[in-house]
């Protein structure tokens, strides 16, 4: 019985060849699509999932009530760590962490690697396990060390890495450590990386700050005991912020804060590990989102449900053409039972052999997917039985409704209607009508998705930022050397090239650089009897002139007065902030008796990501702070040539350093890259929606239009013109466009209007994008179907006719 | 007796109105007769063909088969039933198109659960009385109109049916042909098998001992 039912599926599946392979096809892409996102979204879920103590591990914040709202913070100062531990019951193990950038020296060998500062608890409290070296007290000698075993290799090679003394250049200075232990790399999934780590009390700024409570610079992470539940942690943590910010807290009452419902100026809140991946501060709270991940799941889920219509009508299509089978199988004797089994059946192999062929493309796909999308997921985040075994079912279930309906639709018609090879129904299919509109809604969400996103892409790269973008590079002072001697050198090193315009410097860079690395610095004093919060940024002379910035109100600073290194620009939002009608006469106070000169006004420019609005800034001319980030101006003419020999002149300076050098248009787009890649995601779902849509159409049309061949014959006989044919077969899906057009738009419009919200700089929403999404949708359904209708409109009708 | 016929209506409802396929039927058919049932286009014949074969229902009357009374057994009994006494036979022969010859045989015993040997035997069997070993693997559409027929006729009987139903068998066919069929319904009705058709032709009408005329839905 089995093998009668496989042998008639696979002669009735090639039998109807095409169909059969349209809808392989389109599920195989489909499977094949839906494996990546689902790859690529457990991916994103799984991050941070794999530390053995991961429910009792969270980050610190702290949240402000401002004037303005609430403001979150998740940096800390240098003795709150101790101080929460000792006063705040339920603390197991906590540690401060800080993440920079650390040039490791040994022998000649010299690397930028990622250092990270931290405390003892460190280790036993995320698992980063050991692998070499000792396993306990580790870092507690702060002349230790511990290095992850890639970077082993990077500075040891095969040599044994224990004991080992590597030099890290820490403020300029020289300090060796003694490699004690070797920990494993850590996974692509998790959210601290890390090449070394260093004892916290090694840290540049820990000397100087370990009495201090107002310089917050880095993150502080708590593992709870097992009886403690982070509310309750929380909540008992209220003294001990009354205690040590009672300064703070009152500040924020004098400048008119309202207080949160437990009457606090500051409560300190718990976030979980496992959440750090999709947390938010911007909105003033802990907002944690993960709705990118479901946004890339809806998307497979999407073009799988569009897959999916297509098979169904197509099976309720081709069934037609079976009623007699069916009918002659009941007389023989066929039960329902049997028939639904072997219809499903069938639907069964085309949905295997999908499933296969769906996997296999996303196998050999997945390389272009993980560069894409920019996700490091692999394929074995799919392989846990789990998984698996969920996927299987999925794809049962599936097959159950979509193999199985057009079954069950089937296997119940009577016998004798059967016989005849009339389906009932008078060609009306509301469910098939439904489905065509529910597959071109989904289209036509996407693709007004799609253009809006990169509407909004392009405003964003094409945006005047307020400075020269495209002919100013940054590159990062990597190197050895004293980065004012570095930026002199390189002066020096470049003054008789005519396409070089400017050199200058910053403790900053514009958007993202390749070093990746983006930082903020912020400075808050006391004002006026009033709280001031600024962007601080530290800078070398001729800042403003090589990023052509425009000077509002005053000077720049001035190498030939040496008070300058007292004085300090500011922008227009700086100025706001200050309230001061003649900015150009106050003084900002730094510390008990020193202020600040204010001696120029610079225009706002976007110095931070374009979705921020401008915030108020301060530069500064401290030559105490060391630069990170060279800005050079370069002529228009001869670009590449110039960055040539700027890479050159800084090789030569410093022969060891990596120069990552970058234009700042590129920089900024780098700042995009989550834009991007949606961009990329929606982009590409659209075209697969819009294809998959079609094939489907293109299908449902070559079926119809057979069904209704007498119709069309019938009706060119009385003297219906070709067109007016053409026409009527062609107006039922227009009809079913425009449903879909009028559903879609103002969902789509409602997604892109909270999306584009997130921006400070956003395009307005127009009615034209949807229009055009609309009428291109319409466009390429009517070239789909009108191929076949117009060919059956000019057939003759007495061909047609004979066939009855 | 094989089965009987008792008052039998069918109607359907058009505009509010009533109209009767089948108006009060009532006769026996007993083992071994071959019955034809005669009538106009539109008299009702194939539908009294269906519902003596159990595809059809009907709105009132009694009708037993051997011992059991159809009217009130359930569908899936009903479908036992028809599918253990049973043959059905067709105008347009209603062969599986995606099936060989050997494979439309084997059909019917599939859905009565026969063993594989089993299967093999009687396609083997029924081939060979029908003369038709070597076309076996050929499909439906390689076939003759008349060829078809003997294939459909073949698998009416496979099953060794009580009965067997033929809805103008041989109106696809020339005179020749369905000479020939007929030829080997009466050889089919002389070995014991019960025959009802439904013709048009008086020719063929005289092959069966019994002639049912049909009006309107009415026996005449």
């Amino acid at each position: 019985m089995f093998k009668n039912y496989v042998k008639i599926a696979l002669r009735n599946l090639w039998k109807n060849r095409l169909f059969t392979i349209i809808g392989i096809l389109g599920l195989s892409i489909a499977f094949g699509v839906a494996t990546l996102l689902t790859m690529d979204s457990l991916h994103e879920l799984s991050y941070n999932d794999f530390h053995s103590n991961g429910d009792k591990l969270y980050k610190v914040f702290i949240t402000w009530q401002i004037p303005k709202g609430t403001e979150v913070g998740t940096s800390h100062p240098t003795p709150f760590a101790a101080a929460l531990e000792t006063e705040v019951p339920g603390i197991d193990k906590i540690t401060r962490f800080v993440e920079e950038e650390a040039l490791t020296i040994y022998n000649e060998k010299e690397l930028g690697l990622d250092a990270v500062y931290v405390d003892g608890d460190f280790f036993e409290m995320f698992s980063f396990p050991v692998l070499q070296g000792v396993r306990e007290n580790i870092l507690t000698d702060v002349s230790s060390t511990v290095i992850t075993k890639s970077t082993a290799t990077k500075l040891f090679g095969d040599e044994h890495p224990i004991g080992k003394t590597v030099t890290v250049l820490i403020n300029g200075k020289n300090k060796p450590f003694i490699v004690r232990a070797v920990s494993a790399d850590e996974p692509e999934n998790s959210s601290i990386e890390f090449d070394i780590a260093l004892p916290f009390e090694k840290h540049p700024e820990y000397e100087e700050t370990k009495e201090r409570w107002n310089a917050q610079y880095h993150s502080v992470f708590v593992q709870l005991e097992e009886s403690v539940s982070a509310k309750t942690f929380e909540e008992n943590s209220r003294a001990f912020t009354n205690l040590h910010y009672q300064g703070a807290s009152e500040n924020l009452k004098r400048d008119g804060a309202l207080p949160n419902a437990n009457g606090n100026f500051l409560q300190l809140g718990l976030l979980p590990v496992t959440d750090m991946r999709f947390v938010s501060y911007n909105k003033g709270y802990v907002e944690i989102s993960r709705a990118k991940v479901f946004l890339v799941l809806g998307v497979a889920f999407l073009i799988l449900f569009i897959a999916c219509v297509n098979f169904v009508n197509m099976s309720i299509a081709k069934s037609a053409q079976r009623l007699r089978e069916i009918g002659m199988r009941k007389t023989l004797g066929a039960e329902k039972r049997q028939l639904f089994l072997q219809f499903w059946g069938e639907s069964l192999i085309v949905f295997i052999i999908s499933l296969g062929t769906g996997v296999l493309l996303s196998f050999l796909l997945k390389d272009n997917f993980k560069t894409l999308f920019d996700t490091g997921a692999t394929f074995d985040i799919l392989l846990s039985p789990i998984i698996l075994f969920i996927a299987l079912l999925l794809v049962l279930v599936i097959s159950l409704i979509v193999g199985g309906y057009p079954a069950l639709l089937l296997s119940r018609l009577t016998t004798v209607q059967s016989l005849k090879g009339k389906l009932d129904s008078s060609g009306k299919n509301h469910l098939r009508d439904a489905l065509i509109v529910l597959q071109f809604g989904i289209a036509i969400l996407l693709i007004s998705g799609t253009f809006i996103l990169n509407e909004q892409l392009d405003y964003m790269r094409n945006k005047d930022l307020g400075y020269d973008k495209e002919q100013v590079l940054s590159f990062p002072l990597n190197g050895k050397k004293d980065s004012y001697d570095v930026v002199n050198l390189l002066r020096e090193e470049l003054k008789n090239n005519p396409n070089i315009i400017a050199i200058t410097a910053a403790d900053n860079n514009l958007g993202r650089g390749r070093d990746g690395s983006q930082s903020s610095s912020v400075w808050g004093f006391e004002y006026k009897g009033k709280n001031v919060r600024t962007n601080a940024l530290t800078v070398d002379y001729d800042y403003i002139k090589t990023l052509g910035l425009e000077l509002k109100e005053g000077r720049t600073f001035d190498i030939a007065r040496e008070s300058d290194t007292q004085a300090v620009l500011i922008n227009e939002s700086m100025a706001r902030e200050l309230e001061e009608e003649t900015p150009l006469t106050a003084f900002l106070p730094a510390g008990d008796s020193v202020s600040f000169a204010i001696i120029g006004v610079v225009k706002d420019y976007n110095f931070q990501d374009i979705s921020k609005t401008i915030e108020p800034l301060t530069f500064f001319l401290d030559r105490e702070r060391g630069l990170t980030y060279a800005y050079v101006k370069v002529a228009s003419s001869n670009m590449a040539d110039s960055f040539t020999s700027i890479e050159n002149a800084f090789k030569k300076i410093e022969p060891n350093a990596e120069f990552l050098g970058s234009f700042l248009d590129e920089n900024v787009d780098r700042t995009f890259r989550r834009e991007k890649t949606m961009a990329a995601l929606i982009t590409s779902g659209s075209i697969i929606a819009i294809l998959l849509s079609c094939v489907g159409l293109f299908a449902m049309s070559m079926l119809i239009t057979n069904q209704r061949t007498k119709e069309i014959g019938v009706r060119k006989v009385i003297g219906a013109s070709v067109a007016s044919v053409t026409y009527l077969l062609t107006k039922d899906y227009l009809k079913l466009v425009l449903i879909a057009f009028v559903i879609s738009t103002p969902i789509a419009w409602w997604f892109a209007n909270e999306w584009l919200q997130d921006y400070a700089n956003r395009i307005n929403l127009s009615w034209h994008f949807f229009a055009f999404s609309g009428v291109l949708v319409l466009l390429i359904a009517v070239l789909t179907i009108s191929t076949k209708t117009i060919k059956s409109a000019l057939a003759n009708p007495v061909k047609s006719l004979r066939t009855e | 007796m094989l089965l009987q016929l008792k008052n039998i209506f069918k109607w359907v409802n058009s505009g509010g109105q009533r109209i009767f396929l089948l108006k009060d039927i009532n006769f026996e058919v007993s083992e071994g007769e071959f019955i034809s049932i005669m009538g106009p286009s539109g008299s009702g014949k194939s539908t009294l063909l269906n519902v003596i074969g159990m595809l059809d229902g009907f709105d009132e009357g009694e009708y037993h088969f051997l011992d059991e009374s159809v009217h009130s057994l359930k569908e899936k009994h009903r479908s036992n039933l028809y599918k253990e006494y049973i043959g059905f036979v067709f105008q347009s022969y209603h062969l599986l198109d995606d099936l060989t010859v050997k494979e439309n045989l084997e059909m019917p015993l599939l859905y009565k659960k026969y063993s594989s040997s089993e299967r093999k035997a009687k396609v083997a069997d029924m081939l060979d009385r029908f003369n038709i070993v070597g076309k076996k693997d050929l499909f439906p559409a390689q076939l003759s109109g008349g060829q078809q027929q003997l294939v459909g006729i073949a698998r009416a009987l496979i099953s060794n049916p009580k009965l067997i139903l033929a809805d103008e068998p041989t109106g696809n066919l020339n005179s020749k042909q369905g000479e020939e069929i007929m030829e080997l319904f009466k050889k089919l009705n002389d070995e014991g098998v019960t025959i009802i058709q439904v013709t048009h032709s008086e020719k063929n009408a005289a092959y069966g001992s019994r002639v049912i005329n049909l009006l309107d839905g009415r026996m005449i």
